[in-house]
């Protein structure tokens, strides 16, 4: 068993009751942050190494201190618990089931950063988290944790949770601002950034849920402790969330030592490919992150091993490797055509489209319908260099990361399938029938040992 | 003209509290889904306008929101509304399976309602459920793990609750 620091008490009865959390040793960093200070607060956050879990995996440290303090201004911490990146939901179960560890995390970040109003921005869809959030802020509140002078520190501070109402692009920090501004989802253009300007103009830090949720143990153990855990930049335990074709989908603490093929194969984990299926290919990221075969999963380009962490996910680049992104890990079976599934995910980068820059309003759809028009066996082979066109076009030419986001599913899949690709454009009539298969990845099949 | 009773505004007031003074606007949003759930499950514009003078804002600043998130129903839904997610991960699992079964069972195509008002269909993008598919969403929970027997008795439960509440 791996080290557990943030789900160590997820199955603790009644652990979502603020009397049961208490017990088993909750809020104790609250009562730790106030004898710290905010700047050793800031300085162990920044030793520990933790690096945002919302997906871009900026170290949290750093961003909190770029935060502005004009005299007289108020300064606000953010929670983003937007979760909407397809394949991810791990925010989603902290917060169900963890709800004191999210507010402990927030408490105490929100010392550091000095925010006595701090908001949790959670997707609308998620209802009923909001009111299992508002409940445990409201124990947190009559047990002394919320509201004036917490603990005789001098320290104020409120919690409120905002529901969004159904938007992907609201999880990118200048697009939830403007959000909880009550304005369309539309990203702002940085510099400024948040951390100067951020909601109502305030200086504003913007993290994910995760992230803050890992800022109680990083305080209870120490910064220097934390970071021993994992290796190399990937300090600390990491959430994952793994779904597709596997027999024990759902969210996993790993400590980012383990190895890809552990993680899937393992029954501590994901527990192997349903019905004996073979491994085709998997998302290790979240949808945006690059599609990988199964030769280039478990093993790099240089036939190394692949590890779970930030460094060894990445390794090759774009062009053999892909990303840890948000933890949204999604395999595909031999069974899966990886045309289809790059359809749905251009299907759902067009529908999220806030649609302010022109490449990825235009792009998104384009891509969409030429995908569809591959995956109905109509498609023709010049479509396939024009989708590698558009998305090349759309890539880095965007106000936010949505136009990337949804460029790097387009490129990784004709960069890794594009044999795939040809089939439906070869074979129209098998393709509507049947799926392409396993074809030369087969070679890269895991073999359970034994 | 529909108005808030005296529940309804003290949840408006405990929502427009959230924010700074001079800054209501920012409860456009949590005061939409109030509004929406209060009339009839879906935005008009005699509604989104009376939204824009509760928060003393132009009805455009209402509009512009209430047609940019995919929550909000610019026009009227069954008092049971399917939302079945068709991304990725649920397609991994089935969820085209689902879809087609709803379709057949209650003879509607996605984005349209049963005749008696019953039920609506619509399809979504990933609702974060990913390791629970193939799910929808049924007003403020999710269903997961859809099978046709499941989709079968979320269809019996809600005729059921329908008949009891009439």
């Amino acid at each position: 068993m791996g080290v557990k620091l943030l789900l160590d008490k997820a199955h603790v009865e009644g652990i979502r009751t603020y009397d049961v959390y208490r017990r088993e040793g909750g809020y104790r960093s609250v009562e730790k942050a106030f004898k710290m200070g905010p700047e050793a607060i800031v300085e162990e956050v920044k030793k520990s190494g933790l690096r945002g879990r919302g997906g871009a995996g900026f170290p949290a440290g750093m961003k909190w201190s770029f935060i502005a303090k004009p005299e007289g201004v108020p300064r606000h911490l953010v929670c983003n618990a937007d979760e909407s990146e397809p394949g991810t939901f791990k925010d989603r179960y902290l917060m169900e089931f963890l709800p004191h560890l999210l507010i402990e995390g927030l408490i105490v970040s929100s010392f550091a950063l000095g925010s006595n109003a701090t908001y949790i921005y959670i997707r609308g869809e998620y209802a009923w988290i909001v009111d299992i959030l508002e409940h445990a802020i409201e124990e947190a509140r009559a047990n002394g944790f919320l509201g004036k002078n917490i603990l005789g520190s001098g320290f104020d501070c409120e919690i409120y949770v905002h529901r969004g109402a159904g938007a992907y692009i609201c999880g990118e920090e200048t697009a939830l601002i403007e959000s909880l501004e009550g304005k369309r989802g539309n990203p702002r253009i940085k510099p400024p950034f948040p951390a100067i300007q951020g909601v109502w103009l305030r200086p504003t830090v913007v993290n994910n849920v995760e992230t803050l949720a890992a800022v109680v143990p990083i305080i209870n153990m120490g910064g220097e402790e934390y970071a021993k855990i994992g290796v190399g930049k990937s300090t600390g335990t990491k959430l994952m969330s793994a779904c597709g074709n596997i027999n024990k989908p759902g969210v996993y603490e790993i400590d980012m030592t383990i190895s890809v093929e552990e993680f899937i194969y393992s029954d501590e984990y994901c527990g192997g490919i349903p019905n004996g299926k073979r491994l085709k290919a998997c998302i290790p990221g979240g949808s945006s992150v690059p599609i990988l075969p199964a030769n280039l999963l478990l093993k790099t380009a240089k036939g190394e091993t692949r590890y779970m962490n930030y460094e060894s996910l990445s390794d090759g680049g774009f062009a053999t490797g892909s990303m840890m992104g948000s933890g949204g890990f999604i395999v595909l079976d031999e069974d899966q055509c990886v045309v289809k599934n790059t359809y749905t995910f251009a299907r759902f980068y067009r529908h999220e489209s806030c649609g302010q820059c022109s490449p990825c309003r235009e792009g998104t759809g384009w891509m969409e319908k030429l995908l569809l028009r591959l995956e109905n066996g109509a498609g023709k082979l010049s479509d396939i260099d024009l989708l590698w066109d558009i998305q090349r076009k759309i890539e880095g030419n965007t106000i936010c990361p949505l136009g990337d986001a949804a460029a790097w599913p387009v490129a990784a899949a004709i960069r890794h399938f594009r044999d795939e690709f040809e089939w439906h454009v070869f074979h129209p009539d098998e393709a509507v029938k049947r799926n392409y298969g396993l074809a030369h990845y087969a070679d890269a099949i895991h073999v359970p040992v034994g | 003209m529909m108005k808030f009773n005296d529940t309804q505004l003290t949840e408006f007031n405990r929502l427009v509290s959230h924010y700074p003074e001079g800054k209501q606007k920012s409860a456009l949003l949590p005061v939409l889904h109030l509004a929406q759930d209060t009339f009839g499950g879906w935005l008009s514009t005699e509604t989104m306008d009376y939204v824009a003078e509760l928060l003393h804002i132009a009805p455009i600043e209402v509009y512009e929101v209430a047609t940019f998130y995919s929550m909000y129903n610019l026009k009227p839904v069954g008092k049971y509304m399917f939302e079945v997610c068709q991304t990725g991960p649920c397609m991994l699992n089935g969820c085209d399976n689902i879809i087609a079964y709803i379709t057949d069972k209650l003879g509607i195509k996605a984005g349209e309602t049963t005749p008696d008002g019953m039920f609506t269909l619509k399809t979504v993008e990933c609702l974060g459920a990913c390791g629970y598919a193939p799910m929808m969403q049924l007003g403020k929970t999710y269903r997961e793990h859809l099978t046709k027997e499941k989709v079968d008795s979320i269809i019996d439960e809600c005729r059921k609750n329908a008949a009891k509440n009439n």
